[in-house]
């Protein structure tokens, strides 16, 4: 057997404890009896099976929703709002800590910033994280803290990281065989800072069967999975059909068996699937009843949160929604921080409260992990943490005279909120404090992302040892094998 | 190790010795409590409590020269050697001839005043003393990082067991038949790997409790005070695996603090006692891993057969002899131009070209056929583009170019490969660059802080380890390799040639305090100068690497070009050129002919592409990973798919420019425009996009030297619903139905232009019936894209 590893793709396909014998056996055989039909009916090939068996920690969710607030989310102007202060010209900047009033939300004592009272209103499904800190990375740069938040991972890494959502993917697989494991929802990759955000949308190591199904336009959506521009249904049947013929005819059959002529046909046949599936009606959002899609209806976001909450009904696995990241847009505000915060808000408030209700009242709730999150918080004066000050890319004048200088503009990595919904988390559940005062740093309970990363592992049952041998290393899903769940967030 | 003397076995020694521990708690805390109590006489101007203090510092000395006395009975009790112990024994007798002194001058200063502050000062330095006797006195007892152990930042990693080590594979391959070399190898590292994880703590140089030691195989061999502990062949009878299969609460359980071994670890071991411990003959720390050997080597060619005159094909037919395998059969004329239009330039021969080919005569026309393509200077250059971008991380987009962190290198690198530049001119101007060459090892340059291993001089030592001489540099950049010989310092030592200033060595991204040397990877090759320049450094280390006796360098290429034109390197990964060969006299012949005639790439080609070897019948792989198989047997050629590249050309050529002249990034055409000699652009030539990343282009953010030709879900949708093929489709049916009038013409054409044979009657059949009467666009494009995605069209055969 030896040590010959592949330097590309090589897999081992088992964890620690698989080998240690810790399944519990009932669970094991219900798991691989499911994911023998699952395998058949999406036509895996069976040498894959090993990896996707018998997580040893009881799944408490199916599917993950990430809610990417991509630009970083100023904490104090949103969840976790501080003394309101409210414009007046040639105030000291240094006196501002929200730019919003606050407002009672579901949880007792618990107060949201102004804008966010549809989410606030389903605070008490979920658990409210205050304490989130995030990488030191020295110069603040967007695309680092997001490969850094996806990832798990700093860049640069000898070898390409993979995306959260491909890690999933890989380890369990599509939920509906017909729906891709990992979809990736509102990114285009003609803008801004594309190629370094490429660089995290992958599966890396893993092989580009796990990597994102990118839907740039939700509204566009459905044509990801219907038969090409200008094709009808019955076009296409016949099209598939006659590549069927084709095959069947060819003289390579002579041949026998490759990989890479069966992984075609398999694939392809899967595409197929997609394309005719019942399934793949998820993607059409113009089907959603009029009452329904005018809530989400707020702009490219709300209608990316209505898409996931149909795939999800469909049994999607990952899916990330973000409200786009675009140098100096959306929530990188390096001015109008609160001019901007109002659209901002309005754009996610009630999508989300909604998709958190529909998921409720479908009964997808409690096994769907919702997170809302993002790369850094926001703040008027610090850059970095008060520990580890960066250099400052926002010239914030001490007197501010413009209301373009009102609002929080430099990148604070010290103290950022996070929501968390369903997924076996604690309803009505706040974890952690910042400070009410300048530095609004956390106090209490800080988490990282290791110890995200594997909380949502937990809740997929994925153990926390998982890895793969790449370059003969083993590569974690969260460095070196350390992080470990925050169980105090589970119920 | 000192031997036990005399004076130890006399039992109340021992006794004595072992109170140390006890003792040393009273002038650990009476010295303590004195100085603060002076402190505190001395704020408060309190003077009644001198004759308590006094009292305590008393005690406290006397208890510290009994401490002395009694570590040394301890100390000949053989348990603890090394630096750690003579610290400690000297710091200890330190502070009691320090409290000594204290003690004399308390007594002196009641009556000089002058005397207290120097009274003081010796108080202060005891106490300093007893602090730095205890912690190297724990620091034998516990470890040096114990306290460390559990801070969140003080994490050391320990070697970790070899999760994927295949332990069923032992003991189901044992019994038939005698373990390979590798094999034994292997067992043996996990064995030892095990010990470094969990003994050696306690049973190493630092500590040698039981006065064994498990860091050395002659001490493991040995045994320890009770003897050897484990009998070779018979772990029922070994006292080490009685130990560690005890219950948690027997004292002599093994290991007795800490994690207990797993049941798969202790298997491991018992595995290997059954098998009657070996350990690699000959073998100390150093060579347990297979390290291919540095020099150039030219074994004679065998065999006197006058059939096979390519060395080549001679050193296959000894390989196919001893595996007893008989020669398949050649490829015909048809498949065969097919094969050698796309490994040599990239792109399909055309149908007037094939029937030439065919109708040929010369029985050199094989030879010819390479011959003409290999001048196809251009055409080559735009197809061995891709493959040396992705081994040298070159792209026209990607991060860090705008921010000026990241050089292309994609004009040097055109040039070099169109006039077939020497391979040691080509690495020379890699290593040693002028401002065209040198994107390569200046890395990326990231923005912000940087893990200490990533750095560009450290990403350049790992590259070039990687790309030239097949070895892995990554896992030495954050510590000792756990996989190789590599040290953590060679690792530094080979990335300081490409610094201007000395690097400190990091270890897990923490500065060590010491500095790098300065040494090629393999020393043996030159020594650098490390007073010199980094331009004049790199000359040294190019000239050093390129040199013939470095046969490593030319065995990786030829390797690689092998891999390219045969699915599969006589070295697999082709990244690790450590491994075993499936043949060394190939490999070496092929090697140390490619030096000999001046490291040319396209002489190469022509060797391996002219050989009998090479036009066998291609063989079909079940697994993507058995190539990777230790029991791999070479039968020829392995069917591989079309590269993006080469999909994106075939069908730009056939069907419709699938990118047009405009969206290249590069022209090869000095003095004309692209538009000018093609009419679209060659997919090398284009940025990555969503259709080349579907098919397999990979991301050049790192070194990537193989592609995988799995198929995707991802891939298959782009393909079956995609816009860009989607449109190129639709624009070469509207074409084609201009240019050919009937039905008949359309599938014939297409037939040979794809696949480069005519129809057969049945598939003349088909394909009619969907076109219908007359040619509709909708129709002929759907033709179109069924043949294009047929595994006939998409591999390499």
């Amino acid at each position: 057997m030896g040590y010959a590893f592949a330097s590309g793709v090589s897999i081992d396909l088992l964890t620690v404890d698989e080998m240690n014998n810790k399944w519990n056996r009932r669970k094991f055989l219900q798991k691989t009896s499911a994911a023998a039909f699952a395998a058949m009916a999406s036509g895996l090939p069976t040498s894959m099976l090993s990896s996707c068996t018998a997580p040893t920690i009881p799944a408490k969710a199916d599917t993950v929703i990430l809610l990417w607030m991509a630009g970083g989310m100023a904490h104090t102007d949103t969840f976790d709002p501080k003394k309101y202060t409210p414009f007046e010209k040639g105030m000291q900047a240094n006196s501002v800590l929200s730019t919003f009033k606050s407002l009672p939300t579901a949880l007792d004592g618990i107060h949201f910033s102004e804008g966010l009272q549809s989410i606030g209103s389903v605070m008490n499904e979920g658990t409210l994280i205050r304490s989130y800190q995030a990488a030191d990375l020295g110069f603040i740069l967007h695309s680092r803290h997001q490969y850094n938040w996806h990832t798990c991972y700093e860049p640069p890494q000898t070898v390409a990281a993979p995306h959260i959502g491909s890690w999933i993917a890989k380890q369990l697989g599509s939920k509906n065989p017909v729906i891709p494991a990992f979809i990736d929802i509102g990114q285009r990759f003609t803008v801004g800072e594309a190629e370094e955000l490429k660089a995290f949308h992958t599966a890396g190591f893993l092989g580009s069967e796990y990597g994102p199904f990118f839907i740039p336009d939700p509204s566009a959506g459905l044509d990801s999975v219907k038969p090409p521009i200008g094709m009808s249904y019955q076009r296409f049947e016949k099209r598939n059909q006659l590549y069927k013929d084709l095959i069947s005819n060819s003289p390579l059959g002579e041949f026998g068996s490759d990989y890479q002529k069966e992984s075609l046909q398999r694939t392809m046949e899967q595409a197929y699937r997609l394309l005719k599936s019942p399934e793949s009606k998820a993607f059409d959002l113009s089907l959603e009843a009029k009452e329904s899609y005018d809530i989400y209806n707020t702009g490219k976001f709300g209608l990316g949160c209505l898409l996931a909450r149909r795939l999800t009904e469909q049994g999607a696995r990952f899916i990330s929604v973000t409200t786009e990241y675009e140098p100096f847009k959306g929530w990188d505000t390096h001015e109008n921080g609160y001019t901007r915060l109002i659209e901002m808000k309005k754009q996610i408030d009630q999508p989300i409260a909604q998709l958190i209700k529909d998921l409720k009242q479908s009964g997808h709730l409690d096994r769907t992990m919702i997170i809302l999150a993002s790369e850094f918080s926001r703040d008027m004066m610090t850059e970095g943490r008060p520990e580890a000050k960066v250099k400052e890319q926002v010239d914030q004048p001490d007197i501010i005279t413009d209301i373009k200088n009102y609002g929080m503009h430099r990148h604070f990595t010290d103290g950022c909120s996070m929501l968390l919904f369903g997924g076996g988390v604690k309803k009505g559940f706040v974890y952690g404090k910042t400070a009410d005062e300048r530095p609004c740093k956390s106090i209490e309970k800080p988490i990282k992302i290791a110890q995200v990363h594997q909380s949502i592992y937990h809740a997929l049952g994925i153990p926390a040892d998982t890895h793969y041998v790449i370059e003969e290393r083993p590569f974690y899903t969260t460095p070196d094998g350390n992080g470990k769940a925050e169980l105090e967030l589970f119920a | 190790m000192t031997e036990p003397s005399i004076i130890t076995s006399f039992w109340l020694w021992q006794f004595l010795g072992r109170l140390h521990p006890l003792i040393v708690h009273f002038p650990i805390s009476l010295l303590v409590v004195a100085l603060i109590l002076e402190i505190y006489s001395w704020k408060q101007k309190d003077k009644t409590i001198q004759s308590g203090l006094y009292l305590i510092l008393l005690i406290g000395t006397f208890a510290a020269i009994i401490s002395c006395v009694f570590g040394l009975l301890l100390k000949d009790q053989d348990e603890y050697t090394s630096s750690t112990l003579t610290t400690h024994q000297w710091s200890g007798i330190s502070t009691a001839v320090l409290a000594i002194c204290t003690i004399y001058l308390f007594r002196l200063s009641r009556t000089r005043d002058h005397l207290v502050k120097v009274y003081r000062v010796f108080l202060v330095f005891s106490v300093v003393g007893v602090g730095v006797a205890g912690h190297m006195g724990a620091s034998l007892t516990h470890g040096a990082d114990y306290l460390t152990e559990v801070l969140p930042w003080g994490r050391d990693n320990p070697i970790p067991v070899n999760p994927n080590f295949d332990l069923v594979s032992f003991t189901s391959d044992a019994t038939d038949q005698p373990m390979k070399e590798s094999q034994i190898a292997a067992l043996n590292m996990e064995v030892r790997s095990i010990f470094a994880h969990n003994c050696y703590k306690c049973h190493s140089e630092e500590k040698t409790k039981g006065q064994l030691r498990l860091d050395n195989k002659d001490l493991v061999m040995r045994g320890g005070k009770h003897g050897e502990i484990f009998e070779p062949g018979h772990p029922e009878k070994s006292e080490m695996m009685r130990r560690l299969l005890l219950s948690r609460e027997d004292k002599e359980s093994m290991p007795p603090k800490g994690k207990t071994l797993s049941e798969k670890e202790i298997a491991i071991l018992e595995l290997w006692i059954k098998l009657g411990a070996p350990w690699p003959a000959g073998s100390t720390e150093k060579s347990i891993y297979r390290v291919a050997a540095l020099a150039s080597r030219k074994p004679a060619v065998p065999g006197n057969d006058s059939e096979l005159t390519n060395p080549v094909d001679r050193f296959v037919n000894a390989y196919f002899s001893e595996k007893k395998i008989s020669w398949p059969a050649v490829v015909d004329d048809r498949v065969f131009i097919r094969r050698v239009y796309l490994d040599i330039i990239g792109l399909l021969p055309s149908p007037e070209k094939i029937a030439s080919f065919i109708a040929d005569t010369n029985p050199a026309r094989r030879e010819l056929l390479v011959k003409e393509l290999l001048n196809r200077n251009d055409d080559y250059a735009q197809h061995w583009l891709s493959f040396w971008s992705d081994a040298l991380r070159n792209d026209y987009s990607g991060t860090g170019y705008i921010t000026g962190g990241r050089f292309a290198i994609t004009d040097w690198l055109y040039e070099s490969l169109k006039t077939n530049k020497p391979y040691d001119q080509f690495v020379k101007e890699l290593i040693s660059p002028d401002k065209k060459s040198e994107g390569f090892i200046r890395g990326i340059q990231w923005r912000g802080t940087v893990n200490a291993s990533q750095r560009v001089e450290m990403q350049a030592a790992q590259n070039i380890s990687q790309v030239f001489l097949g070895l892995n540099l990554k896992c030495a950049s954050c510590h000792d390799s756990f996989i190789s010989n590599l040290k953590l310092s060679d690792a530094y030592a080979f990335a300081n040639i490409f610094s201007d200033t000395t690097l400190e060595i990091n270890r897990c991204d923490k500065p060590t305090g010491k500095m790098a040397g300065t040494k090629v990877i393999f020393s043996e090759l030159g020594t650098v100068d490390s007073t010199l320049t980094v331009p004049e450094k790199l000359k040294q280390l190019a000239d050093f690497l390129t040199a013939p006796k470095n046969g490593r360098l030319y065995r990786t290429v030829v390797n690689r070009m092998w891999a390219q034109l045969m699915g599969r390197g006589i070295v697999e990964p082709v990244d690790i050129m450590d491994n075993e060969p499936w043949s060394q006299d190939l490999l070496d012949w092929l090697a140390s002919d490619f030096v000999e005639h001046n490291g040319d790439l396209k002489r190469l080609i022509f060797t391996i592409t002219t050989s009998k070897t090479y036009q066998l019948q291609s063989v079909g792989i079940k697994d993507e990973n058995d190539i990777f198989k230790a029991n791999y047997l070479f039968k020829g050629m392995h069917r591989r798919r079309l590269s993006a590249e080469q999909f994106a050309d075939a069908v730009s050529t056939i069907i419709a420019p699938v990118y047009p002249d405009t969206v290249s990034q590069f022209n090869p055409f000095k003095n004309v425009k692209l538009v000018e000699r093609q009419n679209y652009a060659r997919a090398s030539l284009v940025k990555n996009d969503v259709f080349l990343t579907a098919l397999g282009r990979p991301n050049r953010e790192n070194v990537s030297t193989s592609r995988s030709s799995q198929a995707s879900l991802l891939q298959a949708l782009e393909l079956t619903n995609g816009n860009t093929f989607n449109n190129v489709l639709h624009a070469g049916a509207n074409k084609w139905r201009e240019k050919y009038p009937n039905n008949e013409q359309i599938v014939n054409e297409l037939y040979k232009k794809c696949l480069g044979r005519s129809p057969r009657e049945a598939e003349l059949k088909n394909a009619l019936r969907v076109l219908g009467t007359s040619p509709d666009t909708e129709s002929i494009q759907d033709l179109m894209w069924a043949m294009l995605l047929l595994p006939e069209f998409q591999l390499i055969y």
